[in-house]
């Protein structure tokens, strides 16, 4: 038998002791892990709002609220932008939300929508040429026609969600609509929405020429800052300016805020999982002393039985990370599978260093709830040991 | 003397424990030859045991001349790898490791040498045959008989080719018939492979069933005969 077949095998001597030292770091690491994917998933969500194509500035009402709804602003001004300085492309979009009163009706689905806050759903109106400033790049089926007054295009968080496809129609407005296309765009906000002509939904909502806010992309040199300075300097009380990564930013805040708390459980877990380490592994020490004794009668080194005694607590806390994880991605996907509200916010990440991060905890907690308890063991006199009943 | 011939010279040895309260060791000499098998008797209290642990290099005596196999015990750092190389254990308890099998328990020494997992179950399958125990070899010790464990201890005690087999009350706890059978064995296999056998006891027929019997008596050498 090999010498880590033998630290493997002692662990599982005392199995009552074992299990709790090893369900007590599971519950920190399950922690650690579940927070991580949530926030991962939020991170990159956030991060795809940002990337290339999609517009870096949005233009709103001056005084108007930061999401943007209903129509605040004059169509006018969509083109009109395009002559400032910086500003390579523009479009106008009108947000407006229909209520799931009116969407119970939608799709194939039978049980009552309870997506969106409030059980709303976001529409947003624009021209298809301009879709990819919203970050629709690429459209599953084809992008709805300007002319037509009853196609739209759906996200694919909300087609999940409503089980829609291709095809398909909805009502809205008392209208009904045929889903030509769906998207991913990778923002759990984008995603949730639906897509259709700017001018069709001016009409439904008797919005005629106004629109909600004005998506402006920059020249490829411009700097972001600048043009956004420039816009609100142009039209003074008239237009105030958010940029994507000022957004991003926010929200990146806000998430660092929940990595810091994730630290800090962290450090909490490895603080609580080395406690019990130690003391499991002060207990199996003691209980093994004259075992402990035997080895070094046959001439075991110091530093193998501290080997020994430190190995066995690592596969404490290694045990611990792989039951700790299993249940943290098995609960994060029974979340998200049994609740559609959450799964429509929230992609958990599986990114690695989620995992290297819980790894390292455990292996941390490991270490340092097995240093001294080995250090003991190796440190017994042999005589003393063996005359220990 | 002939330096080569002893395996063990000891003079004027002494240990005392309690901040020299009790004088364990008071002055012992004793000087045992490659090959020999000798008892040693005494009363409770008397060294023994202290005697078998300054030997076999679980403890260092405080002052006096203690040289095992070569090695000046007195001087040498190397104390682990003296005991793993120089020494076998068989103690009154078997002190086998209760979640380990019979043939894992032999291996058990075999980690400080420099033999692979094949080799170390070849060598232990090996002693355990001529222990007659090859037949329980996965069981666990606590499924055996006190004999039984007592002859994997011994399996176990020459596993690393030993110079010195160290026998405290190894049939303590048995037995008479049993402590027969595992003292004929520990004899028979002192003859075979030719390790010299150092064993305390308390019973006057099994230590005169050494090649010489010598008593200890308030830390020191009482009596020494040559049995046969
Ligand atoms: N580690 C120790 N600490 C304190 N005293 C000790 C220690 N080891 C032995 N002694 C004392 O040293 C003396 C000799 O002990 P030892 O164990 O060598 O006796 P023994 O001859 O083996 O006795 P027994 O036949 O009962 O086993 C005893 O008085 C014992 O109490
Ligand atoms: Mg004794």
């Amino acid at each position: 038998m090999s010498f880590l077949s033998l630290v493997v095998k002692n662990p599982f001597r005392n199995k009552t002791r074992s299990a709790l030292a090893i369900v007590g770091i599971a519950i920190g690491i399950m922690v650690i892990v579940a927070l991580g994917m949530v926030t991962g998933g939020l991170k990159s969500s956030t991060q795809s709002t940002l990337k290339a194509g999609a517009a870096e500035i949005t233009a709103l009402q001056t005084g108007s609220n930061s999401f943007g709804s209903g129509g605040t602003l004059n169509e006018s001004l969509v083109n009109d932008l395009l002559s400032t300085n910086g500003v390579k492309d523009t479009a106008g979009i009108l947000r407006a939300t229909n209520t799931s009163s009116s969407a119970s009706s939608l799709g194939s689905n039978s049980s009552q929508s309870s997506f969106g806050p409030g059980g709303s759903i976001s529409i947003t109106g624009i021209d298809s040429g301009k879709l990819s400033l919203v970050g629709i790049d690429n459209v599953n089926g084809s992008a709805f026609n300007n002319g037509s007054t009853d196609e739209i295009i759906i996200g694919k968080t909300f087609a999940q969600d409503q089980n829609l496809t291709v095809g398909n129609t909805i009502n809205l407005y008392g209208k009904d609509f045929k889903i030509t296309g769906t998207f991913e765009t990778g923002s759990f906000i984008t995603d949730a929405g639906i897509y259709m002509p700017l001018s069709t939904l001016q009409n439904l909502t008797s919005n005629d020429n106004k629109i909600s806010a004005i998506l402006v992309k920059v020249t490829d040199n411009a700097n972001v800052t600048t043009v956004s300075q420039n816009i609100e300097s142009s039209y003074p009380n008239q237009l105030t300016t958010t940029t994507a990564e000022a957004t991003a930013g926010r929200i990146n805040q806000g998430l660092g805020f929940i990595d810091t708390a994730s630290w800090a459980i962290s450090l909490l877990a490895i603080f609580i999982g080395a406690v019990g380490v130690i003391n499991t592994m002060i207990m199996s020490v003691y209980e093994r002393t004259r075992e402990i004794g035997v080895l070094k009668a046959v001439g075991w080194t110091d530093k193998r039985i501290l080997g020994m005694i430190l190995g066995e607590s690592i596969v404490l806390t290694l045990i611990a990370f792989v039951v700790g994880t299993i249940i943290a991605v098995v609960g994060v996907e029974i979340l998200l599978t049994y609740s559609p509200s959450v799964s429509g916010i929230i992609k958990p990440s599986f990114a690695l260093d989620i995992f290297a991060r819980a790894f390292l905890v455990a292996f941390l907690v490991g270490v340092i709830g097995g240093l001294y308890p080995a250090y003991r063991a190796s440190r017994l006199s042999p005589t003393e040991a063996l005359r220990y009943e | 003397m002939n330096n080569t011939e002893n395996v063990i010279e000891i003079k004027n040895l002494k240990k005392s424990y309690d901040h020299g309260n009790i004088k364990a060791l008071n002055g012992i000499d004793l000087t045992v030859k490659k090959g020999e098998f000798i008892s040693i008797m005494g009363p409770s209290g008397a060294g023994k045991s202290t005697l078998l642990n300054m030997i076999g290099a679980l403890d260092t005596a405080d002052e006096g001349i203690i040289k095992v196999a070569g090695i000046d015990l007195m001087k040498t750092k190397k104390l682990n790898q003296f005991r793993s190389q120089e020494i076998g254990f068989v103690f009154q308890m078997h002190n086998l490791i209760p979640n380990l099998s019979v043939i894992e328990n032999v291996e058990i020494p075999m980690y400080e040498t420099n033999a692979n997992s094949s080799e170390m179950r070849e060598r232990a399958l090996e002693l355990l045959k001529s222990v007659n125990l090859e037949k329980k070899i996965e069981q666990k010790p606590t499924k055996l008989s006190g004999g039984e464990r007592q002859r994997v201890a011994i399996a176990r005690a020459l596993v690393n080719h030993p110079s010195i087999i160290l026998a405290d009350e190894p049939t303590g706890s048995l037995d008479s018939k049993t402590g027969e059978v595992i003292l004929n064995l520990l004899k028979e296999l002192h003859t075979q492979e030719n390790v010299t056998l150092v064993m305390v006891t308390h019973e006057p027929y099994v230590g005169n069933m050494a090649e010489r019997l010598v008593t200890v008596l308030d830390g020191k050498c009482k009596t020494d005969e040559k049995l046969r």
